[in-house]
Formats: C-alpha cells, structure tokens, sequence
C-alpha cells in the first residue's frame, strides 16, 4: 500500500505544476513567451509547456551560462525568455551572465529558480540554494521574487510578464505547504500580502517560511499571542512601509526564510529598520551561515528553525513566556 | 525485540478491541446497558487486557484489568486469542457473565459485528455503515502506529524518535466525524480522534469520498491512480506520505495475519 | 558572387579610413586595445559595407542582421564604424574612456545605438547571438547573426557550450567567426594556452570550418557566401589575422593588445598605415 513514484509521476502530484500551466495559457495569446531549461525540463516542471508548445522552448542540455546568455539574445529580439533551472545554478554557476548579459542589459528576461532552499534537501548542499536572495537582490535592475506557495508563483509569473526587465522567481521542488487555496487576487510586485493582522510581535516571511509563520500564528493565537504575518513576496522592491508599519505596531519582528540570514529577507528588513531610526526586537531565523545538512526539506526547516515549532518558539522567546510542555501523551480510546 | 505474534496481540488488545466502543453506540447494542465490559489475554509478560464501563448506556473504554467485571472474555492462551481476532476461529474463549446475560449478549454482537465490518473485502452498501467502517479503520491504524511507537518497533520508533513535534492527520471530504490523527514528538506518540484544529496538521492524507478512503483502506486501490485521480490528495511531501502509508500496510500486516 | 576589383578597392579604403580613425581614437582615449581592433576591421568592414542588412537611418531595425562583437575590448575598434555610419557623430569618439562619456572600453547596448549586446566578459557574446538566431528562427524572421570572437577568449568553457548548442541545432543562420592573432594579453596564445589545433575544435563540435586569411575581402567574402548558402550545418571561419596589422611597430605584437599612443607614435602610426594602404591598394590593382 505504500507508495512508489518517478519524477515523472511527481509532475502529476506537484504544486509546482500551477506556475507551468498558468504559463501556457499566458502563451496562448502572447507569442512573446518562450522557455529555456538547462536538462532540468521535468524537475523544474517547466516540461509542462514543452509539451504545449515545443517550437517555443529549447533545451541547452547541461549548460546553464549558455542558457542566460541565449536567453538575453532572444529578449534582446523582443521574445520573454522563461529560463528554467535550479536556483543554485542561476545564481552561482550562470551569475557572470545574469549580471552582464541580462540585468545590466536591461533585458526582458524571466528567471524560475526552482529547488531554492534546502528542498531538494536529498541532495546536500551542491544543489541548496542558500545564498541566492541575498546575491540577487545586489544585482541593479533585477526584480526579486519568493513566492510562498504554487499559487502564488503562477500570481508571480504573471507579475513577471507585466513587469518590463529581468524579473527572478525562486520557487521549492513543488511539494509546498498551500498559502493560497484559492489563489491570489491582487498580487503586486513590491507590495507585501498581510496573511494576518496583530500586534504582538510580526512574522515576515518568504518563500516556504510563509506557511510556517502562518501556522505559528494559528497556535500562538490559542494561547492568546496575536501574530501579524506578512507574506513579503517582493523582495526586491521591498515593500518598507510595510515594514516601518510592522515595527512601529508591534514592537517585535522575526524574520524567517529558508535561506541563510545573512544578507537575505533578514538583511534586508534589518537594513530598512535601521534605516527607519526605529527601535524593535528583532530577529532572523533561517539558515545560521553553515552549509545544510542531507535530509527531507521539512526536516531540515525542522533543524534551521524555520518550521512552525521554530518560529513558536523563536515567538515566545521574543515574548520572554513560557508554556508548559504537553503532558498528555496517551492515545485516546 | 518483540515478534510477530506479540505485535498482533498487543494491536488486537489496544487498536481493534477498543473499537467495539464505535460499533456498540453506532448499533446500539449497549442501549440502556449498565456494568462492566472486559476483554483479556494471558500474553508471556503476564495478563493484559482492556474493560468497558457502562453507565444506562454510555460507554467509557479503559485500558487496564478491572477487579470485579461483569463479562469477562479471558484468552488463556495467546495463540488463541491472536488466531480469534485473524477470523482463523470462531471457538469461544472462557466466558464469565451468565449472570448478565443481556450485557454478555450485547457484548457478542458487538464482536460479531466488528469481526464481519472488518473482514469484508468490499465496501459496505449504505453510506452510514461506509462511514463506520471508514471511522474504525482510521482509529485502527492511527492508533495501531502509536501502539508500535510505543512498543518500540524498529522502523516505527526510529521515525518518531526523529520527530519534531508533528501532527499527521487523515480525513474525507464532508465527513468530519471519520477523522483521526497522530501527534509524534521525539519518541512520544499519540493517537487521537477527530479533526486537529489547531493549526493545519504537518501532513495529512485527504480522501474526497468515503468510497476514495474506503478503496484505500479495504486495498481495492492504490495510492498513486488515486492520487493521480485526485480522489486522494496528499497535502503535504510524498516522502511523509509513504512513511505513513507504509505504517499504515504494517498495522495492516499484522491484524490480518 | 565573387567582388569586383572595384568593390575590393572600395572596400579597402573604407577600412583604410577606420584604420586611421581607430589610431585618432586610441590616441584622444590616452590608450586603449590597438593590436585587436586593426586585426579585426578588415572583417568588419567587409561584413558593414558589403555583406550585413541594416539600415543606416534606424539602427535598431528589427529585420537588421546582428553582430554581437564578443571581443567586447576592440569596442575603440568598433565604435570607428558605428560614427562613419552616422549612429554616433564623428565628436563622440574624441570621449571615448572619459568620464561621463558613453564610450568606453566595452560598449554598453543600452546607451550606444548599433551595438547588438553589452559584450566585455569574454565568452558570453557566442551565447547571445546564439540566442538571436534562435528568435529569428521562432519568429520567422531571415535575418543573420554573427558573431565575432577572440582567440584567447576561446579558452572559455562559455564558449564550448555555446559551439555545443550551435552545432546540436545545426543553427546555420548564426555565423561564427573568429579573430585569429595569434595574440591575448599575457603573451602569445599558444604560449599561454594552446589553441591549437583550432580548426579541429569547431569541426568536432559540428561546425562547417574553414580558415581564411583575415585580411584578404574576398576570401573572407568567399567564406560567408559558402556559410550563408550552407543550411545544413553552422558555419565557423576563422580569419587568420596579425595582431596590430597595419601599424609596423604594434603589428604581430602580443604587447599591442592594450597600449598607449602619444602624439609622436600616432604620427608613425599614420605614416605606417598610409604605407599598408598603399601596398594593398597596388596588390588588388595589380591582380
């Protein structure tokens, strides 16, 4: 009864597929939309619109620099480029091209990073990408964006065509914890979502850290603790008047990310909050500057402190209370 | 390290035995009823075994011997006890409570009755006995991994070990009354009934009817054409997914023999 | 079509006059990459004035046929051509390096009319024209790309990987083309990391190869009418040049790729060059 797949039967289970097929139906109607994948066509689920339309989208093999280079060729003719590889290659191996032939240029390109994080926590830490919000968000011209579950990254993608200039999209391996059941009205790039409103303390979020903060709230709110949660998407343009708002209402903000803290959401609230001349506790969770250890996603957020018992805790901490530990362990009969 | 037939016996006693609790109140074979209710069995390490208390009707399980029970069905020996609950016999085991005899024959219907929901290769045909059966097999297996859990089973104790605090959660669609859950935090277990609703469980197994779960449950199906059908839906990672539905085959394993 | 004496003249004191002008701007920007700007505008002439479909009035035409200069440094090279087709006035290229200037050493597509992509990184420019050919293919468009590279620059992987795809896809309407000097900054190249042997790299990455002396136009010429007929297979040509030709004292001169010219060098330079010119000019006549 247990069950056995491929990775090609995940594409039939992932969340991941949403932002796939929310682009075919953009490119059905605009001829502009093309996509690039470096041998990465069924992980990164971008095989969806390879089989829509094929004579749209090209496959480089195993060459990720040659890939951004091609990219920013065809949106210098005009085309919108969807490359699609793993976060770590986008903004490590093919960094030299992103920067030069794609934001420096100005060009229309758009960038899906998949397998951000520690998703595809199997793989060790050749394939996490822990350092990439922080390395993207230096790059002048380049919009930066973490979507928080599939919904929102197909709200992104269509964000992203909108938007004139290079635009990247860091998104998990597919499975994600759902934010939006029912998908997002009003997705702005540079516009931070509320997901819940308090004054206690703020969780500011991205990525797969938005449910983990989301769920946080729901249990901290049983003892009676009210949790703003801000899902910030946008992290470059970030939105600071959410931000200001967060620290003069609440007087606490806990950052979290799946993602190393230094330089990345966290550093970048940091940087608006000590602009702002405010004073707030203040605190980022995510990846403590090491290298991730092998294991599931959930177990690793689990050991980085970014899953919803992290952020409890990381809240009652700044809260300074304490809670009695559960001490019913018997199975009810 | 334990074997097989203790594993058996010990989900029998904690996991099945309980479940008459269900069945009593659903055919109200209790109705009306009051005294105590006990099952047990002589397993190597001494007697084990559970009771019911009626009060007019309403039923409470304890785990546990009572002292004086009204009915009692004693096991004297284990193999007789595991070979009763796998439908491999119908002989009797030693029966206390002629003096009450309208508990007593409460007592076999309701054993009857869960030996032939549980039995059944096909689903039931009306929706309320669907919804039983749906209920019962949840408790069973929620409560059987949490049994495992607690006896130390390898595979079982390994996982829950490793655990941070996690709810791992199974529902249908539309009939909120068959849910069950199990927490697991580092090494500790517990299975539990209904919805959790505190927060959204770490991983739950979502079935869209009671003809998906049952499909799944009585093994008519599997978890992959169901998935893909959307009949099933994992909310949460694949990986988890076939954690539990491997617990859930091995709960299954060792009360069917 | 095989060109006329006339065009071969023509054509030769078109590049005389960049030449010249490629030493006045070396000369106003203080210095700059001499040795790889003369060895390549032979080939950029014959490709501007003879074989590329622009539009000297719009130099963002869409239906243009691109060039992406991957040897982003011969931008002083470059921009000669770029003025004497009117996207820039002859006035720019005295700026050229200061500051607050739109010219400097690699020039910046966004802010120079006629420059196809922001090329300076080596390596990149093979995968971006790459990627033009690829569009014109998905648009349906007959424009062609080409692209020139450096030899030293391909020591870089990037550019393996783009061959790679090029010759995969059998992308016949990009043509590669490669400045062959002989020549890259720290030394010569086959001192510093063989190339060699360099035809056979292409033609084993599915390249149609052939090596040309760089500054002959019509063997040059002959080669892109071959590479434009051949649809069947990618094309790659490598111009066999002197690095600094035309000017004696930089000519074959590693040390030339990147120097200094005061006032006293440019006026041997410009009598260097009136000489080469000379000699050229006496050899089409004569053949």
């Amino acid at each position: 009864m247990g069950i056995a797949y491929t990775s090609l039967d995940t594409t039939k289970l992932s969340t991941a597929e949403v932002y796939a097929h929310t682009l075919c139906e953009i490119a059905q109607t605009d001829p502009r939309i093309v996509t690039l994948t470096a041998d990465l066509a069924k992980s990164t689920k971008i095989g969806v619109f390879q089989e829509h339309f094929p004579e749209r989208f090209v496959n480089l093999g195993i060459a990720e620099q040659n890939m951004f280079g091609i990219a920013a060729g065809m949106a210098a003719c005009g085309l919108i480029p969807f490359t699609c590889t793993f976060a770590i290659f986008n903004s490590c191996r093919a960094l030299d091209q992103v920067h030069t032939d794609i934001c420096y240029q100005n060009l229309n390109v758009k960038m899906i990073a998949s397998h951000a994080g520690t998703s595809f926590g199997q793989a060790g830490s050749t394939h996490h990408a822990t350092e990439d919000i922080a390395i993207m968000r230096t790059m002048a011209n380049l919009v930066v964006l973490v979507p928080a579950d599939g919904q929102e990254a197909a709200a992104a993608v269509r964000a992203a065509i909108e938007h004139q200039g290079p635009v990247y999209i860091r998104i998990n391996r597919g499975f994600d914890q759902v934010v939006y059941p029912q998908g997002i009205e009003d997705f702005q790039i540079g516009k931070a979502n509320l997901l819940k409103d308090g004054s206690d303390l703020c969780f500011i979020a991205c990525g797969s850290a938005v449910f983990s903060a989301l769920q946080a709230a729901r249990e901290l709110e049983a003892e009676g603790i009210k949790a703003r949660v801000l899902d910030m998407h946008s992290i470059k343009p970030l939105d600071k008047e959410a931000i200001k708002r967060a620290v003069h209402d609440t007087r606490r903000i806990i950052t979290a990310e799946d993602h190393t803290v230094v330089g990345g959401l966290g550093g970048a609230v940091a940087e608006v909050i000590a602009e702002s001349g405010m004073g707030c506790a203040f605190r980022r969770l995510g990846i403590q500057d090491t290298f991730s250890p092998i294991g599931y996603h959930e177990d690793l957020m689990s050991i980085h402190g970014i899953d919803t018992n992290g952020l409890i805790t990381a809240a009652r901490e700044a809260l300074k209370m304490d809670f009695e530990e559960d001490d019913d362990w018997a199975d009810e009969v | 390290m334990m074997d097989d037939a203790m594993y058996a016996s010990q989900l029998f006693l904690y996991a099945v035995i309980p479940l008459m609790n269900e069945i009593g109140e659903q055919y109200g074979y209790f109705r009306g009823k009051s005294g105590v209710v006990q099952l047990s069995v002589n397993l190597p390490d001494g007697v084990e075994g559970l009771h019911f208390v009626l009060e007019d009707g309403a039923v409470t399980t304890v785990l546990g011997l009572h002292e004086r029970p009204d009915v009692s069905l004693h096991f004297a020996r284990q193999q007789h006890f595991n070979d009763f609950f796998l439908g491999k016999t119908k002989k009797m085991p030693k029966i206390q409570g002629f003096g009450k005899p309208g508990l007593l024959i409460a007592t076999f219907r309701t054993l009857l009755k869960m030996a032939s929901l549980l039995a059944a290769k096909t689903p039931p045909a009306d929706e309320a006995t669907k919804e039983l059966v749906v209920r019962l097999y949840l408790y069973l297996l929620s409560r059987g991994i949490s049994r495992l859990n607690r006896l130390g089973h390898p595979s079982v104790r390994e996982w829950a070990t490793k655990s941070p605090d996690r709810v791992y959660a199974w529902r249908v669609e539309g009939h909120p009354d068959t849910a069950a859950y199990l927490r697991v935090k580092a090494g500790k277990s517990k299975a539990a009934r209904g919805l959790y609703t505190r927060s959204q469980p770490f991983f739950t197994m979502r079935f869209a009817d009671l003809d998906s779960a049952l499909s799944i449950l009585l093994q008519t199906g599997d978890f992959l054409t169901l998935t893909a059908e959307k009949r099933l839906i994992l909310e949460g990672a694949p990986e988890f997914g076939a954690k539990i539905g491997d617990f859930m085959q091995l709960v299954g394993s060792y009360i069917q023999g | 079509m095989q060109l006329s004496r006339e065009k071969l003249i023509t054509l030769e004191n078109k590049a005389h006059e960049l030449r010249r002008s490629i030493v006045d701007t070396v000369y106003h920007a203080g210095s700059g990459h001499l040795g790889g700007a003369l060895s390549m505008i032979d080939a950029v002439t014959l490709l501007y004035y003879h074989r590329m479909n622009i539009d000297r009035a719009n130099p963002d035409w869409p239906e243009r046929d691109r060039f992406i200069m991957s040897k982003g440094h011969a931008g002083i090279g470059f921009v000669s051509v770029l003025a004497d087709l009117g996207y820039l006035n002859r006035e720019d290229l005295k700026t050229f390096n200061l500051t607050g200037s739109k010219l400097g050493i690699h020039l910046d597509a966004t802010k120079v009319p006629g420059v196809d992509a922001s090329t300076g990184s080596l390596g990149h420019g093979l995968s971006i024209a790459l990627g033009m050919a690829i569009a014109a293919q998905m648009m349906g468009k007959e424009y062609i790309t080409y692209c020139l590279l450096g030899d030293g620059e391909c020591n870089e992987g990037a550019v393996w990987e783009a061959a790679m795809a090029i010759g995969s896809r059998r992308q016949s309407n990009l043509i590669t083309m490669v400045d062959r000097n002989h020549a890259m900054l720290d030394g010569n190249t086959e001192d510093v990391m063989k190339l060699e042997p360099f035809q056979d790299k292409w033609t084993a990455f599915g390249f149609h190869t052939v090596t040309v002396n760089g500054h002959d136009f019509a063997a040059i010429d002959r080669a892109i009418g071959e590479a434009l007929a051949r649809r069947d297979q990618p094309s790659c040509i490598i111009l066999d040049t002197v690095k600094g030709a035309g000017v004696d004292f930089a000519a074959g001169d590693y040390r030339w790729h990147y120097g200094a010219i005061n006032e006293e060098l440019s006026a041997k330079a410009y009598d260097s060059l009136e000489r080469y010119h000379q000699e050229r000019v006496a050899a089409l006549e004569g053949a």
